[in-house]
């Protein structure tokens, strides 16, 4: 009772910020737009979208509904890795305001569970409008085309997954800085970070032939959250990424679970950090 | 300030006595103190470079017993909240030991059977008084109808019944101090921390928490007080302490503390020649004559009838006789101007 009352204040805090309620919204507009774009061709062989009807050949070498789910999946999934660090990288910072943190520490329940709580809060408020637009769009292809794609709920769920092991580097700094605002700063550094290690083979390999430093980049690369990765991984459960080939020849195209693995350890290892720490200071 | 000269029942002065003469009265008294201290200190350290350090805290004894109203008073600064603090393990201490209800610090036991009101608390601005109540009563495991009863009545409780929907960004000061209260007996604690539980709030306000706190201690709580008013505090607590720089200056009951000091200021129908004063001089202190007003000092009784000797052997008139008592304030002041711990 003490970890759901915390939790549902969490959630509670988080959609009633002004990122998340915009999100909400824009991605209402969106749900609303496809509902009414997107429809099954007379004979059911193709989609039509405003009207027009996309052959059933494929692009850039998906299906045309794959390949339309595959934009609304990175689409909502890089807005709200954006908005949602925005709307909650404050949440832990606010539970630690001076008068505040006194009132959540008097009461009976350990540090751990207190922080757990809050991080697991905020990521469920964010899952919440990752699912919700998810499903709605699911629906809209599932009744209007005839398309179940499971594949793409299944993605949903990945990046929501994803979410929160990105999330675990926020929580780390935002209870360290006690700063919303520096949370925000880091998280997003770690986020062009990722994304830069994800595709390190291509990019930042070729800086600097020094066979320690990409090494190192390695190192840096399995130890924290593959955030990339399993974004890239939650669009090939939708189909064939048509995008893996803009990470050079030896980019994998297949879903690999790896990344997903070495993510769970890794944000496992902040949350005990940040937990270790949180039950050590003073207040 | 007067009161009358009464004899102290209250559990702390039990305790004393039950210590004083007994074997078992002293087991007993050490199931009833409630929070016991001993050499608590706390360094603050700040700075990785330049690093500085502030004793909050040294060497702290202090304890509580059940039952009674315990007032911590100190000027700011004087480490009253960092003590609080570290009871309630929201801050750790740098050394020495402390038990509440017989646990070790940091027991989730003690946080289970405590309220705590703190200084200058702040609420989700969000929630109404009505949801802020029925968190903090989720956090103590409350649920259920249970919790919305209880809510219900301590809002009623704190006199806040018409505003428990209205969102607290729009409370007053004093109107969120009474939430706190009612948030800090949300679990029917068996010790509450107060923290300037009076501060903001009108005059009607601060009646009716105390109020409020006389019927807890009737109940059996043990209530701990930090304040700076000493007023508030004299009108309710059993015993003080006073703390300074992190030190304990003095502990005692408030009637000890206040107790007439062998201090009498006695009013006469003519105005007394020196040569009287001087004479009253050789077997009191401190004799100050201010027209008809004399005030004296005496070791005890036997002198002050001296006095009287003196002053009637001369014809003088004695129209009033008053012991002095010292108020708490006075005392405060005093001790704070001394410094030292006794």
């Amino acid at each position: 009772m003490k970890i759901l009352s915390m939790i549902i204040f969490s959630v509670r805090e988080a959609i009633l910020r002004g990122t998340l309620i915009f999100y909400f919204a824009v991605g209402n507009l969106i749900i609303l737009f496809v509902a009414l774009a997107v429809n099954a061709s007379p004979d059911g062989s193709s989609i039509v979208v405003l009207g027009n009807p996309i052959p059933a050949k494929s692009l850039m070498g998906v299906s045309p509904v794959d390949f339309i789910l595959i934009q609304l999946q990175r689409s909502s999934a890089s807005a709200i890795m954006f908005l949602g660090i925005f709307a909650i990288a404050g949440i832990i910072p606010s539970m630690l305001e001076k008068g505040t943190a006194e009132l959540f520490l008097s009461k009976p329940l350990s540090r751990t569970t207190l922080f757990l709580s809050r991080a697991i809060g905020s990521t469920v408020a964010i899952g919440l409008n990752i699912l919700y637009f998810a499903v709605a769009i699911w629906l809209i292809f599932g009744v209007k085309i005839g398309v179940w794609h499971w594949g793409f709920l299944l993605s949903a769920l990945m990046v929501v997954v994803a979410f929160a092991f990105y999330y675990s580097v926020v929580a780390l700094v935002s209870l360290v800085t006690r700063s919303q605002a520096l949370a925000i700063m880091l998280g997003f550094l770690f986020w062009f970070l990722a994304g830069a290690l994800e595709s390190r083979q291509a990019g930042l390999y070729n800086l600097w032939s020094n066979d320690i430093y990409r090494r190192t980049l390695d190192v840096i690369y399995y130890v924290t959250p593959q955030v990339s990765g399993m974004l890239q991984n939650a669009t090939r459960l939708i189909g064939m990424n048509p995008y893996d080939r803009m990470l050079g020849p030896q980019a994998v195209s297949d879903f690999s679970i790896m990344p997903f693995v070495f993510s769970l350890l890794s944000a496992s290892a902040i949350y005990a950090l940040a937990s270790w720490y949180f039950s050590r200071q003073d207040y | 300030m007067s009161s009358e000269n009464n004899i102290s029942l209250s559990p702390s002065s039990i305790c004393h006595y039950l210590t004083k003469y007994s074997f078992f009265g002293y087991l007993a008294c050490r199931l009833m103190t409630i929070v016991e201290t001993r050499a608590l200190s706390k360094t603050f350290r700040s700075g990785l470079i330049r690093s500085s350090r502030v004793e909050a805290l040294k060497a702290v004894d202090l304890s509580v017993t059940r039952g009674e109203i315990f007032g911590l008073l100190g000027p700011n600064g004087a480490g009253k909240t960092t003590f609080v603090k570290i009871l309630l393990s929201i801050a750790y201490p740098t050394s020495g030991d402390a038990q509440v209800f017989g646990h070790k610090l940091g027991a989730i036991h003690i946080r289970k059977k405590s309220g705590y009101l703190p200084e200058n608390h702040r609420y989700p601005p969000f929630l109404t008084g009505l949801q802020t109540l029925l968190l903090f009563g989720g956090l103590h495991g409350l649920k259920g109808p249970s919790l919305m009863q209880k809510a219900r009545s301590l809002l009623e409780r704190v006199g806040l019944k018409d505003w428990m929907n209205v969102k607290i960004k729009r409370y007053s000061k004093g109107m969120l101090q009474r939430l706190g209260m009612a948030q800090a007996l949300l679990n029917n604690p068996e010790l509450l921390f107060l923290d300037e539980p009076t501060d903001g709030v009108d005059p009607v306000g601060r009646k009716e928490i105390r109020d409020v706190l006389k019927d807890l201690r009737a109940q059996g709580a043990t209530i701990f007080l930090n304040s700076h008013l000493l007023s508030e505090v004299e009108l309710i607590c059993d015993r003080v302490a006073i703390l300074d720089k992190g030190q304990v200056l003095r502990v005692g009951t408030i009637s000890d503390i206040t107790a007439p000091q062998l201090e009498y200021e006695i009013q006469v129908v003519t105005p007394l020649p020196q040569r009287l004063v001087d004479s009253i001089g050789l077997v009191a202190k401190n004799v100050r004559a201010e027209g008809k007003l004399l005030h004296v000092a005496v070791p005890d009784t036997r002198a002050l009838n001296q006095v009287i000797d003196l002053l009637r052997r001369d014809g003088i008139f004695i129209e009033t006789l008053t012991a002095k008592r010292a108020s708490l304030e006075d005392y405060f002041i005093q001790v704070l101007k001394s410094g030292e711990a006794t």
